[in-house]
């Protein structure tokens, strides 16, 4: 997805989904949930189209029944005591809200990731991680590269196989077995030497030298900077509404959530903002998108 | 010079207990506190991660601050690349993976560290393949906790490298300590409260997935150890990659 929110600095992407994340891992206060889960949900669709609105509703509904389901067999605490199971054990409203809730937490997180999944590509991540860990963010370049050359590398050798009458689509069915395991042994020693050879290579090159720079694709404008202020002051509402305790909620023995006052309305909108960023700006786009276009 | 070497690699090592031994008797039980305490005791998945980070903090200090050398970069990409496409190439048939059997072999031929970063590595990056969640510290960690250990326990002697020492550490392994860790995380993730119920139907019901995992770690061991110990012993030999005694 090369549009949008994405087209931001990484850094800004980065910043926005430790945020998210964190708080939708952190809030049980139902309002915030509620903001948080469905920002999730239409950030997700913006990105992905149908595909997202077919993953929510495939996977992440019935999951979020099971697991509201879940937590009252193994929770017992609360006040409210709607009735006993067979074995003794009662079943409170608390546990069943209380399941609810975490369940509405899990689903929110897993729909942030896919969304992170779709904005954060690794060439994002390796490049905001290439200056904290430069040779592990290698390791994670090379592997990502590797994998697909190895897949090919593996056909290669196989059709080579093929011509001796020794791949996977000969003879009985220990005989094909056989001779994967020797198309991967191939596979494997020449992996390990060109390997080798990359390293040399890389060596030769000048590799671990000093003053040496990267080439990257991301600049930090104008733009980003500003975005990164409005994000920074959101979060700083979300997180004194933290501390004035208007974003927690009291599940056992008995359920009690912050009341609601002008402040908390602040925070409210506050978080929502937060949440609908890459959304609102998608529309803002959308609206100077059209007000610019030529109407001759 | 090789002496000079070796030093230096004491050296580093020392240096990583010296972090670990800060963060396990300092930083977790603060993090725990903080979490009784400030947290009321709630987020459990929070502070489990932060736990997990923490252990996985003295492999990537350690490793970036010895500027490793760009043959020793490339062995543990290509294993690490190695698992992964082993990772996709099984992915129709769920945990029958050959992961953990190559982060083993990868902790018995180049040692804990190698081992450590080729299992943490490959929960990593497959997950670009696969997708980022909640899970993958839990992988990241299990997987190169395992590589650790295969490699610590291998320059002790415990461990040889027939088939049956590897396969048997690697079923137990995968089964106890890959199972045993990774059902507590999914736990966590789902639900925030900790029971023993709760835990002991998690790893009831993930029995059978640990089974099959560590069955399928015990047949790729079976199939792979000695091939692959063979080949990557000879590269050692080959370019006089140093082992890190």
């Amino acid at each position: 997805m090369n549009s949008g929110f994405a087209t931001f600095h990484p850094f800004v992407n980065l910043v926005y989904f430790i945020a998210v994340l964190l708080f939708g891992m952190w809030f049980m206060h139902p309002d915030f949930q509620a903001i948080a889960l469905v920002s999730a949900i239409v950030y997700a669709i913006v990105l992905r189209g149908r595909a997202a609105v077919k993953f929510q509703l495939i996977y992440m509904l019935p999951l979020l029944l099971v697991m509201a389901l879940i937590n009252p067999a193994f929770n017992h605490a609360g006040v409210t005591i709607l009735f006993y199971l067979k074995n003794g054990n009662p079943i409170t409203l608390e546990s069943i809200q209380y399941g609810l809730a975490s369940a509405c937490m899990f689903v929110t997180v897993i729909i942030w990731f896919s969304c992170y999944n779709a904005v954060m590509t690794s060439d994002k991540f390796i490049y905001l991680f290439g200056k904290i860990i430069p040779a592990l963010s290698l390791i994670f370049s090379m592997v990502l590269r590797f994998v697909p050359r190895y897949q090919n590398q593996l056909k290669r050798i196989s059709f080579a196989q093929r011509s001796i009458g020794q791949d996977m689509s000969q003879g009985n069915l220990l005989y094909r077995a056989k001779n994967g395991l020797t198309i991967l042994s191939i596979m494997t020693t020449w992996a390990l030497e060109n390997a080798i050879e990359t390293a040399d290579s890389m060596k030769s090159r000048g590799y671990g030298l000093p003053g040496r720079t990267s080439y990257s694709l991301y600049r930090f404008d104008n733009r980003d900077k500003g975005c990164l202020i409005i994000m920074f002051i959101l979060v700083a509402v979300v997180l004194s509404g933290q501390v004035k305790g208007e974003n927690t909620m009291r599940f056992f023995p008995s359920i009690k959530v912050a009341e609601v006052t002008p402040f908390s309305i602040l925070v409210y909108i506050a978080y929502s903002g937060l949440c609908m960023l890459p959304v609102i700006h998608y529309i803002l786009e959308g609206i100077k998108w059209r007000s610019i276009t030529s109407r001759m | 010079m090789q002496e000079h070497q070796i030093d230096n690699r004491n050296g580093w090592r020392n240096k990583r207990t010296l972090i670990s031994a800060i963060l396990i008797l300092l930083v977790i039980p603060a993090t725990i506190m903080f979490g009784v305490f400030a947290l009321d005791d709630r987020k459990y998945y929070f502070i489990s991660l932060l736990i997990i980070l923490y252990t996985m903090l003295p492999f990537t200090l350690v490793f970036e601050r010895r500027k490793p050398q760009a043959r020793e970069l490339i062995v543990i990409a290509v294993l690490t690349a190695i698992a992964v496409a082993g990772r996709a190439a099984f992915f129709m048939i769920p945990q029958f993976k050959p992961v953990v059997a190559i982060v083993i072999i990868a902790g018995v031929s180049f040692g804990p560290e190698a081992g450590f970063l080729v299992g943490a590595t490959t929960g990593f990056v497959s997950n670009f393949f696969f997708g980022q969640g909640p899970w993958t510290p839990w992988q990241m960690f299990c997987f190169g906790i395992i590589g650790f250990l295969a490699g610590i326990l291998f320059r002790r002697g415990w461990l040889k490298t027939s088939k049956l020492a590897l396969c048997t550490f690697g079923g137990l392994a995968t089964f106890f300590i890959y199972g045993g860790i990774i059902n507590i995380g999914s736990l966590l993730m789902f639900t925030p409260v900790l029971s023993r119920d709760a835990l002991i139907a998690t790893y009831a019901s993930g029995f059978w997935f640990d089974m099959v995992h560590a069955i399928a770690t015990v047949i790729f061991l079976y199939f792979l150890s000695r091939p692959m110990i063979e080949k990557l012993d000879r590269i050692k030999a080959k370019y006089g990659l140093i082992e890190s005694k």
